[in-house]
């Protein structure tokens, strides 16, 4: 182990290492996902990801009685009108607390759940090295982002379309598109609310090296993430609002202006970015200098 | 974990932390660079009065780009929420607002301004001038006359306005120069684009405004950036481009067609009239009134205008108002009683008794210029 582990952190030259090491990845990633999705929370908190946009679709359903009057929260008024905004509606609902906490529970898991559980010393005697560990978890953790993301989209058209029809977009600046347009703009809105995802993921794997509890680590990431919502929301505070991660989140709905609004989306990317680099760095430097001790 | 302590970067577990150090650093000064980024090459020199006579002079064939507000002018939220019209346009008065314009012509432009999760699009297109409000759906359409466009090359001029940018630009000059300093700077950066700044900073220190600058752009003389600084160098308003592209925008911007399930609300231009000689009358009555019951003290920048307000608009049926005013601190002197707005760049007293005085200057020189 000792030694695939140092030439893993000095890019070593040994060439079975290197062999061994690409033969690896995919096996060790394969084991992490079926860890994440294979917790009876994770799945839990799917199958709650996967419901709200279902009940969303049927409250809208019954309570609405043909007027599609304006008002509510974002997307809201124009359900009646096209299925498909059933899963916009629900990732803008969805984009505060739930989406966050998915992806926390798996993060803050990652190590502290190992760590929590005794395994964390096992898992480090396969020839990986600890930089590679926690980059295969940290992209395991991404990869269930994007599939609880995806599956809150999925449910939103399913229902959407079974309860309210497809036909044209509306698009936010009045511009009508067609349908298939709709469906490629919401591709593209899950895969950057991933990327946002991504980055409290980053976090919520440094955190997962700074305890033994995962409970512990899933509850800070979520206290941080509500917390740079609190902040995002007092305009003392101003000028902090660009540098917090979750102040970009919302930039997914300019995927659904004519033409699309760039502005908001690179800088969501940037800062998302910022932050995974910063505490992904972080994690690796806690975890690899850190004595493991269960 | 003995070979661990072997190699370098392990021998001292702490030097990791210089790692994440050093990424946080990395993106801390590509932020700076990004935002302090400032012109690659100065332009040319310019005095004002050129700069004054090149942007009246400017045409511009078109432009699109984004257009961000931010606002710290220091005013309370005036209640009524933000779905009426009246808090919408309030709104502007705070916060960071962003928008996209897009400029054809003088008649052919859109304004989309983009909230969370909705938009509000003002479309002109040269006869119909459409509103979209994608949250309510609902949309206006006000037909424009078709001699609009004739009625607007007739208006003249009145007569002793300067007739060329030239003489307007020596005029305005003339006008501003003994209460403000005006210089230019030619070394700023709007959007990406080398730009003059057009530095003006009243020479009276009691003023609360203590510098505007306006930025033009060094190649189509397009203002690009307004900002007004008040005390202690706080931006108290700066509305610029982020980015700007010259050139004629695509012709689908300024077509408009309400979307299915839009409410449409026609509205018919208000027709111009010459005003009968009653309405003339009283027009006349109204201003002679408004002028007898408006003072000004002090002049230049730290000049207070008091205003004695009609009967009606203090009137205690006003609930917003009250509203309004019962977030504003009491303040008594010599003059009687009121209530105090403190902005960043302007205070106001309004007092029990109706009157109203406005300046931009502190509160003990507004309350001064009351007790006068």
């Amino acid at each position: 182990m000792s030694a695939a582990e140092a030439d893993v952190l000095e890019g070593g030259p040994s060439t079975t290492t290197v062999r061994r090491g690409r033969a690896l990845p995919l096996r060790f990633l394969r084991s992490e996902l079926s860890i994440i999705f294979g917790r009876r929370r994770n799945v839990a908190l799917l199958a709650v990801l996967a419901a709200i946009p279902v009940l969303l679709a049927v409250a809208i359903k019954l309570t609405s009685d043909g007027d599609s009057s304006g008002g509510g929260p974002g997307f809201f008024e124009a359900i009646t009108s096209n299925g498909l905004f059933v899963a916009f509606a629900a990732l803008a609902a969805e984009l505060p607390l739930f989406l966050p906490l998915a992806v926390a529970a798996a993060s803050g898991d990652a190590i502290a759940g190992e760590a929590n559980q005794g395994t964390l010393r096992y898992l480090l005697t396969i020839p990986a090295g600890r930089t590679r560990l926690l980059l295969t978890k940290y992209v395991a953790v991404v990869i269930f982002g994007l599939v609880a993301t995806a599956l809150v989209a999925l449910a939103g058209v399913v229902a959407g379309l079974a309860l309210f029809g497809g036909g044209d977009v509306i698009l936010l600046s009045g511009t009508t598109t067609s349908l298939l347009d709709g469906v490629g703009r919401l591709a593209l809105s899950v895969l950057y609310l991933a990327a946002c995802l991504a980055a409290l993921g980053a976090i919520g794997m440094f955190v997962s090296t700074l305890t033994e509890q995962p409970i512990a680590a899933i509850v800070a990431t979520i206290g941080v993430n509500v917390l740079m919502f609190i902040l995002d929301q007092i305009p003392q505070v101003a000028w902090l609002h660009p540098f917090l991660l979750v102040d970009h989140w919302t930039a997914f709905g300019d995927l659904l202006r004519d033409p699309v609004s760039t502005d908001g989306i690179s800088q969501g990317l940037l800062v998302a970015l910022a932050y995974a680099a910063v505490f992904l760095t972080a994690a690796w430097a806690r975890f690899s200098s850190k004595d493991i001790t269960s | 974990m003995q070979t661990l302590t072997m190699r370098t970067f392990t021998a001292r577990p702490a030097l990791r932390w210089l790692v994440p150090l050093a990424v946080l650093l990395v993106v801390l000064a590509t932020f700076l660079a990004t935002t302090r980024a400032s012109a690659k090459a100065p332009l040319p020199e310019i005095s004002a009065q050129d700069l004054l006579v090149k942007v009246a002079d400017a045409k511009v064939d078109g432009l699109s780009g984004t257009v961000v507000q931010n606002a710290d002018l220091g005013i309370p939220a005036i209640p009524g929420g933000s779905d009426s019209a009246g808090g919408k346009l309030t709104s502007l008065l705070s916060g960071s607002h962003s928008m996209r314009v897009w400029y054809g012509a003088p008649d052919q432009a859109r304004v989309a301004v983009n909230d969370e999760y909705a938009e509000t699009d003002v479309i002109a297109d040269g006869s119909t001038v459409w509103t979209y409000d994608s949250r309510a759906k609902k949309a206006t359409k006000t037909t424009l006359p078709a001699d609009a466009k004739a009625d607007e090359s007739q208006r003249k001029a009145p007569a002793g306005a300067p007739q060329t940018p030239q003489d307007a630009a020596k005029e305005i000059l003339a006008k501003i120069t003994p209460t403000t300093d005006v210089r230019v700077d030619p070394e700023v950066s709007v959007a990406g684009r080398a730009a003059y700044d057009l530095v003006l900073t009243p020479r009276d220190s009691a003023s609360l405004v203590k510098q505007v600058r306006v930025a033009v752009d060094g190649e189509n003389y397009t203002p690009l950036r307004v900002q007004v600084f008040g005390p202690d160098d706080k931006v108290a308003l700066d509305v610029s481009y982020t980015d700007i592209t010259f050139g004629q925008p695509d012709a689908r911007m300024f077509a408009f067609n309400p979307p299915e399930g839009t409410k449409v609300t026609q509205k018919a231009a208000p027709e111009r009239k010459e005003p009968t000689a009653a309405q003339k009358k009283e027009l006349q009555s109204r201003k002679a009134q408004a002028d007898r019951d408006t003072t000004t003290v002090g002049e230049g920048w730290s000049t207070v205008v008091i205003t004695k307000l009609p009967s009606d608009a203090t009137g205690s049926s006003n609930a917003t108002l009250k509203g309004f005013l019962g977030q504003l601190k009491p303040v008594s002197g010599s003059w009687g009683t009121g209530r105090e707005l403190d902005g960043t760049i302007v205070t106001a007293i309004l007092t029990d008794d109706g009157r109203l005085a406005v300046g931009a200057v502190g509160a003990d020189v507004v309350s001064q210029a009351l007790a006068r």
